[in-house]
């Protein structure tokens, strides 16, 4: 149980933290002395912060799917021509800076929550893709071959087999995937979805460093949170499928 | 039995390529090829297929991607040449379909008026580079054969270009009207991301070396830089700011150094924390993976330590590092556009700008070079960490 | 019974199995040797349809395997590959459970399969039954992965090089124990190895393949009393043959047995009943002895042998 301990300190401190920032007004006065205003207050951080993740959380969820469903036709008999061009296209894809990504969306689809949603579930596919990929080949060929040697069928030798040798690859492949979409969402701002970016972009246009540090502030903690669930998710996942390694 | 697969596949019919021609072929009738603008701002009329570029050319562009389905099709040990030939060179006269495009529809009393590009022409560039992306993995290529591939077909789009048909097409207009503006966004741009990739290169170079000389130092080291990774760039370019403006009104010689809690510097530092996980992390693992049998050979053949070190670990360990350095620098280029939000300057200007505008010709204008640079620069240090 | 009958396999447009007729009696073992690429791998993959013939018709138990789920198929026939292909995310125990539970066997009666298997193959259920493959030593992994192949008690073992990634001293036990076992068990086994010690050993008939044929099938005697060609006779080894054939017998052939197994003088030397005629006749000229007494499992004395027997008589 200790594992989950920092997720769930670092869950309450971002929740206190952007239920509780007008009580630190004081602090932002200091920072910003010149300006009426020092806590920003166009929308509670609550509904920014819980915006923010829904993106990053359905992101994930789509990308996970399509990636992992993907990664396993590529892999499949059926599809392996398609392996060469889909492990090209998932290597490739990653050199695309995730804000050139986002800009191209803005003509595709205009402004607003359903660019960015695309944005992300694509640009966070590739590393998923990747992993997939990785891990599933990496599978050993005489685990397999022995698996369907025994009388498994292909499917229970994905099931029970593959998917279980390679899913600890794959977690790490949605935790890359999950780091830069919180970064990409938080750009999102710019194109009009509203997140914890909202409060740096406004800030960065007024000139009001107070606001700038409030989004930047949860922004962190937001990764922070979410990067320390990635690592007890992990640490769990090693202790229950690699005992050995972990000692 | 790889060699019976390998002989295998290449006289059995290839699914990939019939399935990326038939929706080439389905996008290109189903979207517009191009938009037609009265001016910047006002949203323009879409042209499909035939209506953009007339029944001949319609004809033209169906028969060639017909052609790709079939002649994938045909069990043939040899058939990937020709389809080479004829993806590559599609590819390479792309561009001409909006100079037709453009010259059939362009008002001639117009001057404000625009011609731009459709979602049926980027999926027709899209899905005709992932077959010629195929076709050159199936023909086992190697990287000169690529490049000069690459290198042809840019070559003829910069000829079509300057060529002047595509003065209208809307991204021209954009770059024509910020010429100067444009170049010194390039060298923003190239500045910002290269001098981060140098000095964290220098700076992780130095914590490697540490690391390797003492155990005590590594978890703190890698502890601390995929820390930094972690914080998503907008919170780190925001909190830089404070801090810096700090500085600056303390000790004004900084400012007249130009550095402010804006601008360049706050930028380098957050370019340069990120740069710092990848390159001390390719170091590290390069410098300690050469294998203590080689050390030990080089031990016995008389070599001291300094030798060793510069004779025999540094070169096997190279292209790892090279392979560090290609990660930093992809990544540098794509935050320096971030970095435009706290006025760094760079591509991303253009992208900011254009997005508070609604003028998302000037968003390409800011995204696609962003890309190309990133496309460009994986290209090279791929070849160059191949060559070590 | 196994029959294979003018089978084929091609890959594009290369013949790695040409025409083969072979058949494996029920309860024998038969080994098919040769060197690599000569198509014995690719022969044994045909039998549980890992890998579909182009041509000819293979039988088990006289059902045509094509007409079959290959699941079933597999499911009655124990694999046990080289590098074991246990998995590593499943422990000892579960990895020999695996087909039992595919097989949807009560939990009960996959635990005692699991207990009784582990003593079969030598292996302490507390210390191993809860490791994980990796855990393992090289032999005691391919201990598990013959397990795990016998756990449903299969009528049919199919055994790709099992023994191959081993040292000559784990190699050794395990031929020994699989002996052992198979002596008890009788499963029809398709064994293949490049080792033609190996096969000499565990064979009761040998098939020498050479670019995807059968040059000869026979007996482990015949084939080095009468190899059918020069590639045979150079496989078995020319200049050894006799030794190879003193230690296809024992012992017991050739002993002269007492009447009635006497308890052996106290400090009394001599040759166990199962050693072979090779190691009898090297132990007795290393120690220049011209007669030994012979004692069986229990340490009886059951009889005495002579070195001149054995050189007259052994090959």
């Amino acid at each position: 149980m200790r594992v989950w301990l920092p997720p769930v300190l670092l869950t309450v401190l971002l929740c206190a933290l952007s239920a509780g920032m007008p009580t630190l007004e004081p602090l932002f006065e200091w920072v910003q002395p010149d300006k009426q205003n020092v806590v920003y207050e166009r929308e509670s951080f609550l509904f920014l912060l819980q915006n923010h993740l829904m993106l990053v959380v359905i992101s994930a969820l789509v990308g996970t799917v399509a990636a992992v469903a993907g990664g396993i036709f590529a892999t499949r008999p059926a599809g392996r021509d398609f392996l060469p061009l889909v492990s090209q296209i998932a290597s490739i894809g990653q050199t695309f800076p995730p804000v050139a990504v986002l800009a191209l969306a803005v003509p595709v689809l205009g402004f607003g929550e359903a660019p960015i949603l695309v944005a992300l579930i694509l640009y966070g596919l590739l590393p998923i893709l990747r992993n997939t990929l990785a891990g599933l080949e990496g599978v050993d060929a005489t685990v397999r071959q022995a698996a369907l040697g025994m009388g498994m069928s292909p499917f229970q030798v994905l099931l029970q087999v593959e998917l279980p040798l390679a899913g600890r690859v794959i977690l790490a492949g949605i935790r890359t995937s999950v780091t830069i979409n919180i970064a990409t969402a938080a750009i999102g701002s710019t194109i009009g979805a509203r997140t914890l970016g909202d409060p740096v972009i406004a800030g960065l246009v007024n000139g009001n460093t107070a606001y700038v540090l409030q989004g930047a502030i949860l922004i962190g903690m937001l990764a922070l949170t979410v990067d320390s669930l990635f690592e007890a998710a992990e640490r769990v996942w090693d202790r229950r499928f690699l005992p050995q390694t972990a000692g | 039995m790889s060699i019976y697969s390998s002989v295998a596949s290449n006289t059995m019919p290839n699914r990939v390529l019939p399935v990326l021609g038939c929706l080439a072929l389905a996008l290109v009738w189903l979207l517009d090829l191009g938009v037609i603008q009265p001016n910047r701002i006002v949203p323009g009329t879409g042209h499909g297929l035939i209506s953009a570029v007339g029944g001949p050319w319609a004809g033209l562009v169906s028969l060639v991607l017909a052609g790709c389905v079939l002649l994938s099709f045909l069990p043939l040990r040899r058939r990937y040449l020709p389809l080479l030939g004829l993806v590559g060179l599609s590819l390479a006269l792309l561009p001409l379909l909006l100079e037709v495009f453009a010259g059939r529809h362009l008002p001639e009393d117009a001057p404000y008026a625009r011609s731009s590009i459709g979602a049926g022409f980027w999926c027709l560039l899209f899905l005709l580079s992932l077959m010629l992306i195929e076709i050159l993995g199936r023909l086992g290529s190697g990287r000169g054969l690529q490049l000069m591939i690459l290198a042809v077909i840019v070559g003829n789009w910069l000829w079509i270009l300057r060529g002047g048909g595509l003065e209208s097409l809307s991204l021209v207009r954009e770059f024509n009207a910020r010429p100067d503006k444009f170049e010194q966004a390039l060298w923003t741009h190239l500045a910002l991301a290269f001098g981060a990739v140098g000095i964290s290169a220098g700076l992780a170079f130095l914590l490697a070396l540490k690391m390797i000389r003492s155990v005590a130092w590594r978890r703190p080291i890698l502890g601390a830089v995929s820390f930094l990774q972690t914080i998503p760039s907008l919170a780190v370019f925001g909190l830089l700011i404070a801090p810096l403006s700090a500085l600056a009104a303390a000790f004004p010689a900084l400012q007249a150094m130009g550095i402010r809690g804006i601008g360049w510097a706050p930028a380098l530092l957050a370019l340069v924390a990120y740069s710092l996980l990848p390159m001390v992390r390719n170091t590290f693992v390069a410098l300690t993976e050469v294998p203590e049998s080689l050390a030990d050979a080089g031990r016995g053949m008389g070599m001291n330590e300094r030798q060793l070190f510069f004779k025999l670990k540094l070169p096997l360990a190279l292209p790892v590092i090279v392979e560090g350095v290609r990660i930093t620098t992809i990544q540098a280029i794509g935050l320096t556009a971030v970095a435009a939000l706290i006025g760094a300057g760079g591509f991303g200007s253009f992208i900011f700008q254009g997005l508070g505008q609604a003028a998302m010709d000037l968003v390409l204008l800011g995204a696609l070079p962003t890309i190309a640079l990133a496309l460009l620069a994986d290209a090279l240090l791929t070849m160059l960490a191949a060559s070590l | 019974m196994i029959e294979l009958k003018n089978v084929t396999r091609r890959f594009g447009d290369a013949v790695a199995v040409d025409r083969i007729n072979l058949t494996v009696e029920t309860g024998e073992v038969c080994v098919l040797v040769g060197s690599s690429g000569c198509g014995k791998s690719t022969t044994l993959r045909m039998i549980n349809q890992l890998l579909p013939h182009s041509e000819g018709q293979i039988l088990v138990d006289g059902n045509d395997v094509t007409a079959m789920n290959p699941e079933q198929l597999r499911l009655n026939m124990g694999y046990v590959i080289q590098g074991t292909g246990l998995f590593p995310h499943w422990t000892v125990a579960r990895n020999i459970a695996m087909v039992p539970q595919l097989l949807k066997w009560p939990r009960e009666r996959i635990d005692e399969r699991v207990h009784e298997l582990l003593t079969l193959l030598d292996l302490d259920q507390a210390t191993h039954a809860n490791k994980y493959p990796q855990q393992l030593s090289g032999g005691q992994a391919q201990r598990v992965g013959v397990a795990r192949a016998l756990a449903a008690n299969p009528n049919i073992l199919l055994m790709d090089e099992p023994f191959g990634a081993l040292d000559a001293i784990t190699r050794e036990n395990l031929q020994l124990e699989m002996l052992r076992i198979q002596s008890q068990l009788r499963k029809t086994t398709v064994f293949v190895t490049h080792d033609i010690d190996e096969a000499l050993r565990l064979a009761t008939r040998i098939a020498v393949m050479d670019q995807g044929r059968i040059i000869q099938h026979d007996t482990p005697e015949n084939i080095l009393r009468r190899p059918a060609s020069v590639f045979v006779e150079n496989l078995v080894g020319k200049q050894d043959r006799g030794l190879k054939l003193m230690s296809l017998h024992t012992v017991r052939d050739l002993m002269e047995a007492h009447p009635q197994p006497r308890e052996p003088e106290p400090g009394a030397d001599g040759l166990k009943e199962d050693d072979s005629l090779r190691v009898a006749l090297s132990i007795m000229l290393w120690q220049n002895w011209r007669q030994v007494p012979v004692f069986n499992a229990d340490g009886q004395e059951t009889g005495t042998i002579t070195r001149e027997r054995i050189i007259q008589e052994g090959a």
